[in-house]
């Protein structure tokens, strides 16, 4: 299939166009490479891909591109460009938010309307969930988003929602739980804590450490995306989540147990908008859709703190990380 | 890898959003409506109206 990848350069977007190129689809990446964070790692994200045959990249805004154009023989939309980050949504950056993740996914479907499309792949958060009082999630639970983030994830869900019902726009919106290993963005926490470690900065932790998180490797997401292509999901939203639940304390643990040595840790405030437990609900997501994670967190943080360790300390000659798990 | 000029069928100027051309240097698009040029970095357009050098004839 032709397939058109939004934030191709991102961290979720190109091990994406990795594996779809493996799958032998037909790549079109277009990606903002916006400053939220170093440019030279989301060079380092597509450096491989670049000499691809069936690998094309332009450096574009969305809202800024002639989509029609753009979207010209394409069979498959994952759209995965938009602006990351819950605590950053705050203030006067919101309009980012809004001209991002609302705009630009507007600007898409729009596109979409009159087209022969296979499937529209969002990528959606667990942000949208907030305040919900149920535990794990599930897709039928109210959202109540507690962050300006959350509020744009959703509403671009909605989005990919209504242009399904009115146009038939085979859109499908996957709700990715805190995503994880190489190529993370510097901006989340494993990367913040494993970086710090690797530097030798005591780590920053925000709250008292038993919030929790679903963490998902990302390979199970690039998985979830390519089952999304054929399965039967049009119009659906569906949890994407790694099969348990960690606390910041337990991953602090196994960080230690990883890097085999104790971690110095500075604890600050809980930050406005940030959940205090996320975990999703699969049931719909391996009916509908065959998903089943596959790395659990103690292989799957391995893999990240090896990219981490080649990013900031060159590479070495054994590839096994110190006290890593067998 | 060079820019395919399967690519280079569909870009269009983000400004005008009208069509744009290889310069002959081959490391940069020409709009001639806005005198804009939008470079080619490492076989990648820069399709970002911000980052477009202005032609000077």
């Amino acid at each position: 299939m032709n397939c058109l990848v939004t934030g191709a350069a991102g961290f979720i977007g190109s091990h994406l166009c990795e594996r779809l190129l493996q799958d032998g689809h037909t790549v079109k990446g277009i990606d903002s490479f916006s400053d939220y964070y170093d440019r030279s790692l989301k060079e380092g994200n597509v450096a491989a891909l670049k000499n691809h045959s069936r690998f094309s990249l332009v450096e574009a805004d969305l809202l800024e591109t002639d989509l029609d154009a753009l979207m010209e023989g394409m069979e498959a939309i994952f759209h995965h460009a938009a602006q990351a980050g819950v605590r950053s949504s705050w203030g006067k950056e919101f309009h980012i938010y809004v001209e991002s993740n609302i705009r630009a996914t507007q600007a898409l479907l729009e596109a979409c309307r009159y087209r022969e499309l296979s499937r529209f792949v969002y990528a959606s958060s667990s942000s949208v969930y907030g305040d919900t009082r149920d535990l794990p999630m599930r897709e039928d639970s109210n959202p109540q988003p507690v962050s300006p983030y959350g509020v744009s994830k959703l509403a671009a869900e909605h989005l990919c929602y209504l242009y399904h019902k009115n146009f038939s726009v085979p859109t499908v919106s996957l709700r990715y739980f805190t995503v994880y290993g190489a190529r993370q963005r510097p901006d989340m926490a494993f990367h913040r804590f494993i970086k710090w470690a690797l530097t030798g900065h005591p780590l920053q932790l925000y709250g008292d450490g038993g919030q929790s998180r679903d963490f998902t490797h990302v390979s199970d997401i690039v998985e979830a995306n390519c089952l999304a292509l054929y399965a039967p999901v049009v119009g659906e939203v569906l949890n994407i989540g790694g099969g348990a639940r960690f606390t910041m304390c337990e991953l602090l643990e196994l960080l230690e147990k990883i890097m085999g040595k104790r971690l110095s840790v500075e604890r600050h405030a809980v930050q406005k908008g940030d959940m205090r437990h996320t975990g999703a609900d699969m049931t719909k997501a391996h009916r509908l859709l065959g998903y089943r994670p596959r790395v659990p967190l103690r292989e799957g943080i391995v893999d990240e703190y090896e990219w981490l360790r080649r990013l900031h300390c060159g590479p070495r000659e054994s590839n096994r990380a110190p006290g890593s798990l067998p | 890898m060079a820019v395919s000029q399967e690519l280079l069928d569909i870009l269009a100027c983000p400004k005008c959003k009208g069509d744009i051309y290889l310069n002959e240097t081959q490391d940069g698009l020409r709009c001639d409506a806005c005198k804009l040029l939008y470079e080619i970095r490492d076989d990648i357009p820069i399709m970002l109206i911000d980052e477009a050098k202005p032609i000077e004839d």
